[in-house]
């Protein structure tokens, strides 16, 4: 007996070592750079010496994606690692038999490689489900020729915004999608507001009213266009009709090679008592998925994607911007103003709640948002909202 | 014929009709074709000046891009396999439209010409299999296609969910066209001591070349412009089907709809071909009514 | 003349199918009764150890050698075999164990290994879960329960100061439930029967008495072993209801049988084998890949299913009807909240297929007509130009409709400002929002409707209208005795089914007005995948989606009524 339960030890710390050399199946939604860089980096993986496992990838298309992991992973049938936002973390989770709980692999070390808030964003009822690999969140873009020295402060931002602005000409001094909840949310956070408050939705809170009235203060004191849809901002940016824009990575591409532009964070609001503006972050995480068979090889993988080397290569060659805080002390990627200015946004953002209730959210907040761009009693828009977002958490919790 | 002129409609009103919906048909699609031939990514159509004057207006109206740049078409086949996926696609609609019309088209002879028990049932339930949104149908066909019957990421279990979702329409029009076909014929070729197998492909089918030329096409379109079930069910990029790849230029962030556009194009081309390889089935006074006399 | 034949035959062979049928299911019943009942006891007894566990380690502090002997002390009552952990979330410990492999190097307190992983997961979700409970208000289990081959493996949350700070884990044999009773009973139920018929060869020969003697020895064999099954089990109104069930369907079988359905059912195969033949292969896949998933789809719509229980058993979730109630409950077409209700919902919709078939349907009849002209220029051409927007992905041709539209640059505004009209918010307004898709729709479709009416025209015979030219008939009556009673076979079908895809079509709507403004423009089905993919109800999306279903339904079998589609020339 002493002898079988002495060999079970045995096998039991040595078999994780045979069983690594194993196959990863990895799913991610990139393509164009992000694609390229990122099978560089599993490329440099299965390179590396001594290194047993070997990982292929599957690009699926992002429409895709989430229905695709919903379908395939908790029969089994799906990769071992996948790469995806966390707003839909939450949904996974609750689901089951989805996402790995990855807790147990972390210590103090792992968990300092990464930005505070994209690890914030990774958990999920107190666990950490999956290692962050990138963020997006918004930013202060401006024009160098109309804007010499960016607004650090609101006060400063709407002094300029009036100076650059000439309705007539269709000059605006700011220009942002700001009837969008996503964009809205950096006013909203600035003051303390929020959307859930320990799981329960509060789009009423005081904090939220404050926001949406500085909102219309903004909107009245007319230096942004009317409807401002992401066309709309685009073409007036790379017209030099619009001074300063807040929009994140994803704008920059769509910039017309005649502007001369550069990135820098969103202003503290001089009327929530000089706080900076917090916008959303989006985290794409590097999850083991549950029913993997790999899930030593999966994790060693995970670590890897997320570790300095693959995240150099995913900032300068696939223009992510990493979550490995490390990453931002190398001298190629501090000497890039787009990266560093991200960087310093996301230091202050507010990681997107990864609720699964988070998806009733949108409809609502969209219809309030109308009504108080339009000028419309701001309070009580946001009360509908919050009526309607309860009702509906009501409904699917009461099944809990 | 020409006695009675009096009754024709002038032709140059019928090519007044025509002209008219030509350009309602195509008015949208020179976009498309504006917006890849641009060379940019926007969706936009056109932008305006503060304060525009008519011509302005009118400039703004008519789809021409302002720049002409094949760079969208070639970057197309550049940063990914997009030939291997319209091959894909080939196989797989030619496979959907064989199968879909051979079977199609012995079930509507059956409940054309047959008497049998159950016959409206079988009908009906051709048309209620129609009828269940398919919203919440992902997952439990995932399971009878990948869990039960193994047939994940093969092109055979898409072959089978496209067949099936074609099949309803094509009995359904097949069966109403054979009710038009006159018993007669069919009755002279058993008396000549045909089998019914003979019957149906000798008789029949050859005198059905309208339905069947519509039901191919049709079959044909329901697997070409698929897209979900062949992102969900194929796991190997080399095995994708067009429409998938495609969808890589937009969604989540950043969008590409120039690539978007110019793959759209590349897309239709084959339907187009088939088209114009199948009208000749449809064209006035070939098949049917000749062989009737 | 030869003597009728003897119905003896028939009775024995429905006998004996009905009894072998309904003495199965009940015996099947019976099984699974008195294996719950067992597992159900086992299974309580199982909780209370493991909660006991957790109450016990508590009181001596969750942590350190205290509560290592409030272990050990609870392990000496348990069934050998048994194994308790204690686990502490902090620094994944296993603060102590009782199972005999945990000692010397292995022995608690240490580090989790990492084929360990499971216990720390499990007590971080017990953590999670008495969380979520207290602060949200839930009423999740506490304690997991799992069953596996031969033991239970169950969990509870241990606290500390008011906090979750890790669990106690056991694992505990379970007897396996004891054999099944009444293998030999139900045999006999079946065979006594059937030995009784065997005699009465000449009595029952004749129809009236054959029938009469297999139903008394049909109710003797099932009611004889319900009886005795239902003393066994002390099973009540339950055991009952499921007793009655298997011996209905038993008794069906026998009818069947009896009367002759079996044999004719058989005969009509033989008979028209060919048909069925031709038939059958197109339906096969339809059977499997759409009628399953269309069952699974009902069977959940009278669930209660959401994200938060889709691994809880049906028979738990089950709420009956409720679902169908909450749906068609407001009886009016605003909600008390002032969204749309189900009834606007559902009147949009009507009004939205009616007139895009109408448009579809006209429109490509029309061009059909004229591009059949004998004699006219360019008919490939236009023919080629037209079927184009049926050519091209709809996805993006949607989105271009949908930028058509827009305020400022789309360019259905710029046309109006060309005529000196004011731009319109065409996604404002309901009935713009709804012209939108409308005009979408339509040039989405009558490329189909015109190629199948082109084909339609095919069948017409040249000579048909010889006879009504030389009969002096006007190109209006020609149309009408002619042209459109030749086109029906073909175009109905068409007509029927571009209905049923009209109303359910979820790309148009999706992509083009999202249902703005505010939801007037949704139809049934984008409102389903809401609640199923918004707000995670899928029982209540499934039923929404049964009730699409059962209009479409009523609406087929009224059309096929009407136009006797499904019948021959």
């Amino acid at each position: 007996m002493r002898n079988r339960s002495l060999l079970a030890l045995l096998a039991a710390l040595l078999l994780p070592g045979l069983a690594s050399a194993a196959e990863v199946v990895v799913w991610h939604a990139y393509r164009g750079a992000e694609k390229s860089a990122f099978e560089k980096v599993v490329a440099a993986y299965n390179a590396r010496p001594g290194n047993p496992n070997k990982v292929t990838t599957l690009a699926v298309p992002y429409d895709a994606f989430a229905d695709k992991i919903s379908a395939a992973v908790p029969r089994g049938k799906g990769p071992d690692v996948f790469i995806f936002a966390q707003d839909r973390l939450g949904g996974w989770i609750e689901a089951g038999n989805t996402v790995e709980p990855i807790d147990f692999f972390l210590d103090d070390a792992l968990k300092a490689r990464f930005i505070p808030s994209t690890l914030e964003a990774m958990t999920y009822r107190g666990s950490v489900w999956g290692l962050p690999l990138n963020y997006k969140c918004i930013a202060l873009v401006y024009n160098k020729k109309l804007v010499k020295a960016p607004p650090k402060s609101s006060a400063e931002l709407e002094a300029l915004a009036k100076k650059l602005t000439q309705r007539g000409a269709g000059r605006f001094g700011l220009a942002y999608s700001y009837a969008d909840y996503y964009y809205h949310a950096a006013l909203q956070n600035a003051f303390g507001g929020r959307v859930f408050d320990a799981g329960k939705p509060v789009l009423d809170a005081s904090e939220n009213v404050k926001a949406a009235e500085l909102l219309q203060a903004w909107i009245k004191a007319g230096f942004m266009p009317a409807e401002p849809s992401t066309a709309l901002i685009t073409s007036l940016f790379n017209e030099g009709k619009a001074a300063m824009v807040f929009s994140g990575n994803w704008f920059l591409g769509e910039i017309a090679p005649g502007i001369d532009w550069a990135v820098t964070t969103l202003p503290a609001l001089t009327e929530a008592g000089g706080k900076p503006m917090r916008p959303w972050t989006t985290v794409e995480g590097v999850y083991v998925a549950a029913p993997s068979k790999n899930k030593d090889a999966a994790f060693d993988f995970v670590k890897y994607a997320t570790d300095l080397d693959a995240a150099r290569i995913m900032a300068l060659e696939g223009r992510q911007s990493p979550a490995n805080a490390k990453v931002y002390a190398d001298p190629k990627v501090a000497a890039d103003p787009v990266l560093a200015a991200f960087k310093k946004q996301v230091d202050v953002a507010v990681p997107m709640p990864n609720l699964p209730e988070m998806t009733m959210v949108w409809s609502p907040a969209t219809t309030a948002m109308g009504s108080i761009t339009r000028g419309g009693d701001a309070k009580g828009a946001l009360a509908k909202a919050q009526a309607k977002v309860a009702a509906d958490v009501a409904n699917l919790r009461k099944s809990k | 014929m020409a006695s009675r002129r009096e009754e024709r409609i002038p032709h140059w009103i019928l090519h007044a009709v025509l002209v008219v919906m030509v350009l309602v048909a195509v008015y949208p699609l020179l976009w498309v074709i504006s917006i890849a031939l641009s060379g940019g990514q926007s969706l936009a159509l056109a932008s305006l000046p503060a304060d525009p004057g008519k011509l302005d207006l009118l400039r703004a109206v008519i789809p021409w891009p302002e720049r002409f740049s094949a760079a969208n078409f070639t970057a197309v086949f550049r940063d990914q396999p997009f030939g291997r996926w319209m091959l894909n696609s080939v196989i797989v609609s030619a496979a959907t439209t064989v199968l879909g019309v051979f079977l199609a088209s012995t079930a509507a002879y059956a409940f054309s010409r047959f008497r049998f028990p159950g016959r409206r049932a079988g009908m009906m339930s051709f048309l209620v299999s129609q009828m269940f949104p398919g919203t919440l149908m992902l997952i439990p066909l995932y399971i009878i296609i990948v869990t039960w019957l193994g047939l994940g990421s093969t092109r055979t279990g898409l072959v089978l969910m496209y067949a099936t979702t074609a099949i309803p329409f094509c009995v359904w029009m097949l069966k109403g066209y054979f009710d038009t076909i006159p018993r007669e014929l069919e009755e002279a070729a058993i008396i000549e001591g045909a089998g019914p197998a003979r019957v149906f492909w000798t008789v029949v089918v050859p005198l059905a070349k309208p339905a069947i030329a519509i039901t191919a096409l049709f079959s044909f379109m329901t697997a070409w412009n698929e897209f979900i079930l062949a992102a969900t069910f194929m796991d190997k990029e080399e095995m994708y089907t067009a429409p998938v790849g495609l969808r890589f230029f937009v969604g989540g962030f950043s969008q590409q709809w120039g690539y978007f556009a110019a793959g759209s194009i590349i897309v239709s081309i084959p339907v187009v071909v088939l088209f114009l390889y199948l009208q000749k089935y449809l064209v006035s006074g070939l098949t049917a009514g000749s062989v009737k006399g | 003349m030869t003597r009728p034949a003897s119905h003896w035959p028939r009775a024995l062979a429905a006998l004996a199918a009905g009894l072998a049928v309904a003495v199965a299911l009940s015996w099947a019943w019976l099984r699974a009764a008195s294996a719950g009942g067992y597992e159900e006891r086992a299974r309580a007894e199982a909780v209370g150890a493991v909660t006991r566990l957790a109450k016990a380690v508590e009181q001596a502090g969750a942590e350190g050698d205290a509560a290592r002997a409030a272990l050990s002390a609870w392990q000496a009552d348990q069934p050998a075999g048994t194994v308790g952990r204690l686990v502490i979330v902090s620094g994944a410990r296993l603060e102590g164990s009782t199972d005999p492999r945990d000692v010397g190097e292995r022995a608690a307190p240490r580090r989790l290994l990492r084929d360990e992983k499971w216990a720390y997961d499990q007590a971080q979700r017990l953590r999670g879960i008495v969380l979520e409970n207290a602060e949200q208000g839930f009423a999740r289990a506490e304690v997991e329960v799992e069953r596996l081959e031969g033991r239970y493996a169950l969990g509870a949350p241990v606290r500390k100061d008011g906090a979750v700070v890790g669990a106690v884990e056991v694992d505990r044999p379970a007897k396996p439930p004891p054999a099944a009773p009444g293998v030999p009973a139900a045999l006999a139920a079946v065979a006594l029967p059937l030995l009784a018929l065997l005699p009465l060869r000449r009595a029952a020969a004749r129809r009236g008495p054959a029938l009469a003697a297999a139903l008394v020895l049909y109710a003797a064999g099932v009611g004889g072993f319900a009886a005795w099954a239902l003393r066994l089990a002390g099973g009540g109104g339950e055991g009952v209801r499921a007793l009655g069930l298997s011996a209905a369907v038993g008794l069906a079988l026998v009818l069947f049988v009896a009367l002759g359905g079996a044999a004719r059912a058989r005969a009509a195969l033989v008979r028209h084998r060919v048909a069925y033949a031709y038939a059958i292969p197109a339906m096969l896949g339809m059977l499997v890949l759409v009628f399953f998933p269309f069952l699974y789809g009902v069977v959940l719509s009278f669930t209660g299913q959401t994200l938060y229980n889709t691994s809880a058993p049906l028979t738990e979730i089950w709420v009956g009807l409720q679902n169908y109630v909450e749906i068609l409950r407001t009886f009016a077409f605003r909600m008390p909240d002032g969204s749309p209700s189900f009834y606007w919902t559902l009147a949009f919709n009507v009004i939205w297929t009616v007139t895009n078939v109408s448009i579809g349907v006209s429109v490509g009849l029309v061009l059909a007509l004229i591009l059949n002209t004998k004699g006219l220029a360019f008919r490939p051409i236009y023919r080629v130009l037209l079927i184009l927007p049926w050519a091209m992905p709809n996805y993006i041709t949607a989105l271009i409709w949908r930028g058509m539209f827009h305020r400022q640059f789309g360019v259905v505004n710029y046309a109006r400002m060309l005529f000196g009209l004011e731009p319109l918010s065409w996604f404002d307004e309901t009935f713009t929002s709804y012209l939108t898709a409308l005009a979408t729709n339509g040039w989405l479709s009558f490329p189909f409707m015109m190629v199948v009416s082109l084909g339609a025209l095919q069948s017409i015979p040249a000579d048909l209208y010889e006879a009504a030219r030389v009969d002096g008939a006007s190109r209006w009556q020609q149309f009408k005795a002619i042209t459109l009673p030749s086109l029906k076979p073909a175009l109905v079908p068409a007509v029927i089914l571009s209905v049923v895809w009209t109303f359910n079509m979820f790309n148009i709507i999706f992509l083009v007005t999202g249902g703005d403004p505010s939801g007037t423009t949704e139809i049934l089905i984008t409102q389903a995948y809401k609640y199923a993919f918004q707000q995670y109800r899928y029982g209540y999306a499934a039923a929404y989606s049964t009730v699409i279903f059962l209009i479409l339904l009523a609406y087929g079998v009224f059309q096929n009524r009407v136009t006797r589609a499904t019948e021959g020339i």
